[in-house]
């Protein structure tokens, strides 16, 4: 009787074994990690697709932060009035601008958006660029008087023409600093420095804060109920 | 002794039945063997019984939670609306306590009321007020849906049509100056001695205005009662010693 399979057969079957099998494998897993868990997927470092303000206004000069926090260093807080007492860093209503804008560029048609929403009494609407999902809870009042700056989650803000995210916001992301504050805390000098990096010896500073600031101990920051209420 | 008893007994014809009923020939038997179909099998081919209602209903129910997904890999682009004057002592995302009342049975009830940036959601007693100390009741607790029901009045109706206030006007001034007996305002029970002042002006201008006060859970029989053993309109406080 003639063999049914011929020598070769063995190569094959040997290479779908231990090649084919890890190819398809790795290329699920790949898949999964791309729609899942990567980057891409949470618009990291995507400017162009957060055109603000929202709804296409044409002639609309949008905000650069490069201009007011780079440029002209205005503080944080100035438009974010609630980042230290509530659990929201407010977007500034329609009068903050007008404050400024009332005086300074009064006729530019870039900020006709703006004047149109203070005669009109219509709020401007800009694309939510950091968007937690909402079974997350997060206070924006105790992470900036515990240590965390502004710029550990939203990157230097101040080289940023359109603000674009810098953390991909996972989870895992959160853990990393609720498991070891001390790699990131800074002096409460620091916090609103856009461009602040971690000095040498980063560890035995944030050790330091994390005693003076009372900062709870990691097993107590990564209890389910801090974030998800 | 039934029909089919006695047919089974007497019954001489074909030698094999697949059931008693066969074998008697009952009317019930031939009449199922006749339609060919199960009496329901009707139902099918009818478009509208409460059957294939209830069977679309629920596809179309399964069908319309699953467009509340998002399939989007990305996550949905949201807006975030500022204001354009930000009122003085609203801080977005941190709520504001008021001080209000609610109109139970005529009286006011003193409470606090939590509200999200204009939004009321939940009212609890006032600590401050004498009567109530912060207590509340069911109804106190249940009334800030009152807030969010669809089906309260949002704007003047004539009966049942919607109106404008000016219209309003016009129809009572007219009411008003006519020949017939004059208006009739029907409210709740109320307290409000602005409003009492206010419907009084009204009464003393137009003398054939009366205001009627209505409360079907109303604890009138208990003040009648109360008038008629102590000679005024008195409510009752029973001192348990």
């Amino acid at each position: 009787m003639a063999q049914v399979f011929n020598r070769r057969t063995n190569t094959i079957v040997r290479l779908g074994i231990f090649v084919g099998v890890p190819v398809i494998l790795a290329l699920l897993t790949a898949t999964w990690w791309y729609y899942t868990r990567s980057d891409w997927v949470r618009d990291v470092g995507v400017a162009h697709a957060k055109v603000q303000p929202a709804g296409n206004i044409p002639g609309a000069g949008g905000y650069s932060h490069q201009l007011h926090v780079g440029g002209l260093k205005l503080d944080c807080r100035y438009c974010h009035t609630g980042v230290e007492i509530s659990s929201n860093a407010n977007i500034p209503p329609t009068e903050t601008c007008m404050g400024c804008h009332a005086q300074i560029l009064p006729k530019s048609t870039k900020l006709e958006y703006i004047r149109n929403s203070y005669e009109k009494d219509e709020p401007v609407q800009w694309n939510k660029v950091n968007d937690l999902p909402k079974f997350v809870y997060f206070n924006h009042s105790i992470h900036v008087a515990k240590g965390v700056g502004c710029s550990t989650c939203h990157g230097n803000i101040a080289s940023m023409a359109v603000v674009y995210k810098t953390e991909a916001l996972y989870m895992s992301w959160c853990l990393n600093c609720h498991r070891a504050p001390e790699k990131f805390l800074r002096p409460q000098s620091e916090i609103f420095n856009t461009a602040w990096t971690p000095p040498a010896d980063q560890i035995a500073q944030g050790l330091k804060l994390k005693k003076d600031l009372n900062i709870r101990t990691s097993s107590q920051l990564t209890n389910c109920s801090i974030c998800h209420r | 002794m039934s029909k089919e008893t006695l047919d089974i007994q007497t019954n001489s014809g074909r030698g094999y039945w697949r059931s008693l009923d066969d074998l008697a020939q009952s009317s019930e038997f031939q009449a199922r063997l006749e339609r060919e179909f199960p009496s329901e099998a009707a139902e099918l081919r009818d478009p509208v019984t409460r059957r294939s209602f209830l069977k679309l209903m629920g596809a179309s129910m399964a069908l319309s939670t699953l467009a509340g997904c998002q399939f989007a890999i990305k996550q949905p682009q949201e807006v975030i609306v500022p204001y354009v004057r930000q009122p003085e002592q609203v801080i977005p995302g941190r709520s504001l306590y008021y001080a209000t009342s609610m109109t139970v049975q005529g009286f006011g009830i003193g409470l606090l009321a939590e509200s999200h940036e204009g939004r009321p959601t939940k009212v609890e007693g006032n600590p401050d007020h004498g009567a109530s100390l912060g207590g509340s009741d069911a109804w106190i607790q249940a009334s800030i849906l009152t807030m969010y029901d669809p089906d309260r009045s949002q704007q003047v109706l004539n009966a049942g049509k919607p109106s404008t206030w000016a219209d309003a006007a016009a129809a009572l001034a007219a009411a008003a100056k006519s020949a017939g007996n004059g208006i009739r305002i029907l409210s709740e029970p109320n307290a409000s001695p602005s409003l009492g002042a206010a419907i009084a002006a009204l009464t003393s201008t137009y003398a054939g205005t009366k205001w009627v006060q209505y409360d079907p859970i109303s604890g009138d029989n208990a003040v009648d009662g109360a008038t008629q053993a102590l000679g005024a309109a008195t409510n009752v406080v029973y001192a348990f010693n």
